[in-house]
């Protein structure tokens, strides 16, 4: 992402925070899919989903980004299809809602990582929005380690 | 011209005719009184030369104009080749498929072919005159001069060499006809001199060139070879191989031969590997679709929609069986490079192997044949290298002097069975057996190696490159690498050795990787699902008498001990307390067999194996994931990794 420039970010709410992704990075936005699970693997990986006859596997968005649990009995939300290590895969990150898609001048994000509660090395700046925070992800650092085959 | 859309076409081509000379070579090699190979050579060599000249491939023609000059002599004068020439035709013909695939890269400046020519030359002015006037006087019948005119065995001899009418209808939706009618010359030239082509090669490449064509052929070959020569250019619809003026039949007639079935022949045509594969990923999507068509059908109790359900369902099947036919390959593919392979290794090791071939025409799905090329690379350089002695050995040991080596495909059920046998010494268990109990591979009082132990053994990556003076150094090696790729395609390795006598590698593999049937077993609320290519049986769990053997829940089954698998623990599936009567289903492969104990058994279909990225600690039990019919996904369980 450039300092100059219009850049398209895609907002969502996990847990408390409101997050962005680059549109870019966006392939698909669904709807919450019940996924299989893979016996073994990370915590955070919450399965497998079918998405027109490709298997797409799953990062459960609070177990990640270190939220609280949402209550039981919660099932909406969305899972947002990202694209991850140069565009070769793409995987599934559930968010509790997607809440906007926007155009910002990148010089007005701050470059500033260091949040309470929040991994430095995930966040790529901080941006604001009708006066609420919003931390712009790394989606790359974010979901490589956990899907390290 | 531009013939870069045809370079594709002219590589498998090129291919095909070098493999067979590789072939031929070998025959010839084994028998060098016998001219019988020469014939078939120089044909291979003329196509190839005559297919790189219309590409403007320089550097192939020359190479191939060379090899075919030196095959000419003994072609004309039958007289016996030295070992010498024939060691030179293998390197020549090495030379030219070296060539052959850096001209269609585009790199033929890297060719570096002047001392392979040289040699060439300087063979061919030796044999000429060695044999001065160019004839021997054995040979019943003087050979004709050029241009040369090869003629099959037991065809009309007496056919004089004139030009024949020879037409050739294409197919009318094949594409690229230039090319293709191109082919058909080339085709025609590796018979014999081609004159008077109308219409003329520029006009065969316009737009408008409808697929017919006709041209003189000099050749004394028989109609039908002719017919069946000009017919392997694919997408040849009609070949009238004519006298001095005979007009070809109508149009009419010749629609009329395509519904009475007669150009099955040419029906061959090359496709696109990838085309073949999205062809298949479809088909996978369809069968999904299909069962998810069917439950709502099942829901919905309308007859209508009942009956269109069962139609797309039987169109699909049928649709499915089609595609995996058009994915089966023979397996002379893979092994036709074999022989060449095992020659030059026995030379190398100073052997003496006879090399034999069996079920070449058995076959597997493309995508599983490309992955053997490895396997069966190091398991035959295993049996020459270790299994088979050198002569003086196998005279102590009252063997013949040459060994054999057998390389054999077999049809089974659902499976097919690739075996490496050789008759040589055989594995020595008492060695083996040392280093198994150091390694804790077997208990330290265990007095016998069963097969299936000493496999596993030798299996262990770097077995044998710590002792590399026993008489199975290397092996290790190859039986890891074979024994890990059998297991990726879902297939297992069995091993029989018997000291003195020789050792046999049987691999069983899938026909096809694509579709399988599995039964699919509930635990908790999860569905697993389990090729039935390894399920034996099933029994239930509490009605078979459970014990304990080595610290391991067991069953005993006929007599036989089958160690028990608890899936719900195994998986860590959460929820509900199992039922008490539980199934087992009784996995078998290469001879070790589990018991799979599940918590339900929900039926039996067909499945579409997909591949998934397993994220880090994914337990290594799985060889892929499939889509129900209700669009979720399941896990399919390897048998391997549970036994």
């Amino acid at each position: 992402m450039s300092d100059a420039g219009i850049v398209r970010l895609l907002l969502f709410r996990v847990g408390g925070l409101t997050w962005a992704a680059e549109a870019t990075m966006v392939r698909e936005i669904l709807p919450r899919l019940e996924p299989t699970r893979i016996p073994g693997a990370p915590r955070a990986v919450a399965g497998l989903i079918n998405v027109r006859g490709t298997l797409v596997t799953v990062v459960e968005g609070w177990r990640a980004l270190r939220q609280p649990e949402p209550p039981a009995g919660t099932q909406s939300g969305s899972t947002v299809l990202l694209q991850v290590s140069r565009g070769r895969k793409v995987v599934g990150f559930t968010v509790d809602e997607v809440t906007d898609l926007v155009s910002v001048d990148g010089a007005a994000l701050d470059r500033r990582q260091a949040l309470p509660g929040v991994d430095p090395s995930l966040v790529q700046a901080v941006g604001r929005r009708a006066g609420q925070l919003f931390v712009v992800l790394n989606t790359d650092a974010l979901l490589t380690p956990i899907l390290a085959s | 011209m531009d013939l870069s859309q045809y370079a594709e076409l002219f590589l498998a081509e090129a291919r095909e005719h070098l493999s067979a000379c590789n072939q031929l070579l070998l025959e010839w090699e084994r028998n060098p009184t016998n001219p019988g190979p020469v014939g078939g050579l120089f044909r291979a060599v003329h196509t190839v030369k005559g297919m790189a000249a219309t590409m403007g491939y320089a550097g192939v023609t020359d190479v191939a104009h060379r090899i075919e000059s030196l095959l000419d002599l003994f072609r004309r004068n039958a007289h016996p080749a030295s070992e010498e020439v024939i060691q030179l035709l293998f390197r020549a013909r090495d030379a030219l498929h070296q060539a052959v695939e850096l001209s269609v890269e585009g790199r033929e400046r890297e060719l570096a072919l002047a001392e392979i020519i040289a040699e060439l030359d300087d063979a061919a002015g030796r044999v000429a005159s060695a044999a001065p006037g160019g004839r021997v006087s054995s040979l019943p019948t003087p050979t004709p001069p050029t241009p040369p005119t090869p003629q099959a065995p037991g065809g009309p001899a007496a056919a004089p060499a004139q030009g024949r009418l020879v037409r050739v209808v294409l197919r009318p939706e094949a594409p690229l006809k230039g090319g293709r009618a191109l082919l058909v010359l080339r085709k025609a030239q590796s018979l014999g001199a081609v004159y008077g082509v109308t219409p003329s090669p520029p006009e065969l490449e316009a737009d408008d060139f409808d697929g017919s064509l006709a041209f003189r052929l000099e050749s004394s070959a028989p109609a039908e070879q002719v017919e069946a020569t000009l017919r392997a250019a694919g997408d040849v619809e009609q070949v009238t191989v004519g006298g001095a003026e005979v007009p070809g039949p109508p149009r009419e007639a010749a629609s009329g031969a395509v519904e009475a079935g007669e150009v099955v022949r040419s029906r061959h045509t090359r496709v696109d590997r990838r085309r073949l594969d999205a062809l298949m990923d479809l088909i996978g999507e369809l069968v999904t679709a299909r069962g998810r068509l069917s439950e709502l059908a099942a829901e919905r109790r309308d007859p209508a929609v009942d009956d269109v359900a069962i139609q797309i369902s039987r169109l699909s099947s049928d649709l499915q069986t089609e595609i995996i036919q058009a994915r089966m390959t023979p397996v002379w593919q893979l092994f036709d490079r074999f022989p060449r392979l095992i020659r030059d290794l026995a030379r190398e090791l100073g052997k003496q192997v006879a090399f034999r071939v069996e079920g070449k025409e058995i076959e597997l799905d493309r995508a599983i044949l490309d992955e053997l090329g490895d396997p069966l690379l190091h398991l035959l350089r295993n049996a020459v290298d270790h299994g088979i002695e050198t002569a003086a050995e196998r005279r102590r040991q009252g063997k013949g002097p040459e060994g054999e080596v057998v390389l054999a495909a077999v049809r089974e059920h659902s499976s097919v069975a690739i075996s490496v046998a050789d008759d040589g010494r055989g594995i020595d268990r008492t060695r083996i057996l040392e280093r198994a109990r150091r390694d804790g591979v077997v208990e330290a009082r265990a007095e016998a190696l069963s097969d299936d132990q000493l496999l596993r053994v030798l299996a262990r990556p770097g077995f044998s490159t710590a002792e590399r003076v026993t008489s199975v150094s290397g092996r290790g090696v190859g039986v890891d690498v074979a024994l890990t790729r059998m297991r990726a395609l879902g297939g297992s390795i069995e091993l029989h050795s018997e000291l003195g006598k020789g050792s046999t590698f049987v691999l069983r593999l899938p026909v096809t990787l694509a579709i399988v049937r599995a039964l699919i077993a509930g635990v908790g609320r999860e569905r697993y699902a389990l090729p039935l290519t390894y399920v034996s049986e099933t029994v239930e769990l509490g009605t078979a008498a459970t014990t304990t053997v080595e610290g391991r829940e067991a069953i005993v089954l006929r007599d036989r001990v089958v160690p028990l698998v608890h899936l719900r623990e195994l998986l860590g599936v959460a929820g509900e307390i199992p039922p008490a009567r539980r199934p087992i289903i009784v996995v078998e492969m290469g001879g070790r067999r589990a018991g799979v104990v599940v918590d339900g058994m929900l039926g039996q279909q067909e499945i579409v194996v997909k591949s998934f990225d397993a994220p880090q600690g994914t337990l290594p039990v799985f060889s892929g994931a499939t889509i129900m019919g209700d669009g979720i996904p399941a896990l399919i369980l390897d048998a391997g990794g549970l036994l």
